[in-house]
């Protein structure tokens, strides 16, 4: 570019390639931005701005300041929400990580069949989760359920799953790490297969054994992996809904409604826009927070790799 | 980008040469092949649900196998609510969606890619903002904006007076059609292709249309078929957005309409399992031909190697 430049005419001509580039770019990108702007943009900002009314399909939408907000922290089912998404995120992220962890150390080897193996744990995850919540109900059934049949062929009580405020939220726990053990468990065997082999070689003339080889290399060198894994997994069960919606209805008793569930709730069952608004806004808060950690850690990452 | 998952040879899973290492080496398929199918269950218990004659649904303990195979169960199931129209509206909602997100989502990651046009870097930080944005917060505002939508469903030019978007082509279809992800990926990829043949193209005067669309489109087929894929995938089990627009059967989708089927009805579990499996079976059909493209997409997601 610098040959075309130097002499008058062809300069000429790359000015003009570099207009047509400009004019190109932004239009390629329009449908795509002004989309956005519309639907996501916009939208966010309207969303703040209900969240300081008392809104309502039905009437109202006068601006109560931060009232929303106070009222949040005396909702007892608000934090009711808060603390079931808290149980299940605890629950559902570390252990589909760690048997996906698991499942990737025993399927990173040469195996016959390794395809197949790998769809049949990644399965769950095309598909609908409510079409498969639909399915998990029938397995918990009380009375039928093959879960409870298993149970008591190992000797053990049968449980009322979805409709005792014990077991509701365990219940919602397993059918989501079942279905979400699939992903995890590929990009873990993906991460491994980026482990250059020289490491693996100079470990062993060095005379490390398989457990010195996991605990110093292996597991040392999933580690941007695994945090990566952390905080999808993190945002995504803070905003669990569907199976929450399908299996329970938040209930028995509020033990599984979570926050994603509340916001829903309150706006189009109870019709409190404002409310809800407010509850979204705290949610998106904490997914930003979350996200920005993670933009930190995967820059410094950046130089590391 | 190579993410193929090809098994690494490592040194520690040498083919066993003794009769103890052929043994160990059994006993790991044997476990290994358990846990997959344990995987399976259920799956296998919805499609065994679905053909089992009436009585035999209600036995305890559950019989896996039917005695008799009674496929009526999914004419049935069709008839007994609208999953005819159900999977009609699904099928369009999926495929718009794929073509929306992919042809605008190439368009404008080859624009972030290859023309670096005024404003591309806020710009596409408003697209990586979108990203982050949970679906919940901004529900409420779309669905505000749907129903006041000026000039649809009755609505005056101010938006009052009618139903907007709501329950329409346009509401179902629109907020949600290009997807920023889709962008960010095609971004990644265009990125990984080489200059030449763009400039080359350039130098002889070709339109950047004609380049994006004639030379390096056809150079993006992995990245088209891994996100249409991805596409059909969350437009096919796309849930909350749905359930808070449509309120008619005529714009129900697949899984909104098995929602409701299962709280209308005295739950008919053969039904409701025949119409479940027909729910899933396309999306399990296109992974199981386009596995690669799934371990491909979900692998570029995060971990770049």
């Amino acid at each position: 570019m610098a040959v075309a430049t130097a002499k008058g005419k062809p300069r000429y001509r790359y000015q003009g390639m570099e207009r047509t580039k400009q004019r190109a770019g932004l239009l390629f990108v329009a449908p795509a931005l002004l989309h956005f702007l519309i639907f996501t943009s916009i939208p966010v900002f309207v969303a703040v701005g209900i969240s300081f009314t008392n809104y309502s399909p039905l009437g109202g939408g006068k601006f109560i300041g931060i009232q929303n907000y106070i009222k949040m922290i005396s909702d007892e089912l608000f934090w009711t929400a808060l603390k079931n998404t808290l149980v299940y995120s605890f629950w559902t992220v570390p252990v589909t990580m760690a048997l996906a962890l698991f499942l990737a150390l025993i399927l990173n080897r040469k195996l016959r069949a390794l395809a197949w193996y790998r769809a049949a744990f990644y399965m769950p995850q095309v598909t609908a989760t409510v079409a498969i919540a639909v399915v998990w109900m029938w397995m918990f059934n009380n009375q039928f359920g093959v879960i409870n049949w298993v149970l008591e062929g190992m000797g053990l009580k049968a449980v009322e799953w979805l409709t005792s405020p014990t077991w509701a939220m365990p219940a919602i726990v397993i059918m989501s790490v079942w279905r979400g053990l699939g992903g995890t468990m590929v990009i873990f065997l993906a991460a491994q297969q980026g482990i250059p082999d020289y490491l693996y070689e100079a470990a062993r003339i060095d005379g490390a054994n398989d457990r010195q080889i996991f605990w110093r290399i292996t597991l040392p060198l999933l580690a941007p992996a695994t945090f990566f894994l952390l905080v999808t997994g993190l945002i995504g069960s803070f905003q669990v809904f569907d199976s929450i919606y399908v299996m329970t209805g938040g209930g028995p008793s509020h033990a599984t409604t979570t926050i994603a569930h509340q916001i829903y709730e309150q706006a189009f069952q109870f019709t409190k826009m404002g409310y809800a608004s407010a509850e979204a806004v705290v949610l998106t808060i904490v997914v930003f927070i979350i996200t920005v950690i993670n933009m930190k850690y995967v820059k410094s990452d950046a130089d590391y790799v | 980008m190579d993410v193929s998952l090809a098994p690494r040879p490592v040194s520690r899973v040498a083919a066993p040469r003794t009769a103890l290492g052929t043994l160990r080496q059994i006993l790991f398929y044997l476990l290994l092949t358990a846990f997959a199918l344990a995987w399976m269950v259920p799956f296998i218990w919805m499609v065994s649900t679905a053909l089992k004659p009436e009585p035999e649904i209600y036995l305890f303990p559950p019989k896996l196998i039917p005695s008799t195979l009674v496929w009526a169960n999914f004419v049935k199931a069709m008839k007994a609510a609208a999953f005819p129209i159900y999977f009609r509206n699904s099928l369009v909602q999926a495929v718009v969606h794929t073509v929306a997100s992919v042809f605008f989502g190439a368009m404008a990651g080859y624009a972030f890619a290859r023309l670096k046009f005024r404003g591309h870097k806020p710009m596409f930080l408003l697209l990586l903002a979108k990203m982050m944005v949970p679906s919940q917060v901004t529900l409420i505002p779309l669905f505000l904006l749907c129903k006041n939508m000026p000039l649809f469903g009755g609505n005056d030019m101010l938006g009052h007076g009618g139903t907007g978007w709501l329950n329409s082509w346009w509401g179902l279809l629109v907020p949600g059609a290009i997807s920023a992800y889709s962008i960010f990926m095609f971004r990644q990829f265009f990125q990984s292709l080489p200059r030449e043949l763009e400039e080359a193209a350039r130098i002889d005067g070709a339109s950047e249309w004609r380049i994006f669309w004639g030379i390096m489109l056809p150079q993006a087929t992995p990245a088209v078929a891994t996100l249409s894929i991805f596409a059909f995938q969350s437009g096919w089990n796309s849930f909350l957005w749905p359930l808070v627009i449509t309120t008619k059967d005529q714009m129900r989708t697949i899984q909104i309409g098995l929602t409701v089927f299962r709280q209308d009805f005295n739950v008919q579990w053969a039904y409701l399992m025949a119409a479940t499996t027909l729910a899933t079976i396309p999306m399990i059909l296109i992974f199981l031909f386009g596995q690669r493209y799934f371990v491909k997409g979900i692998t570029m997601t995060g971990m770049k190697g």
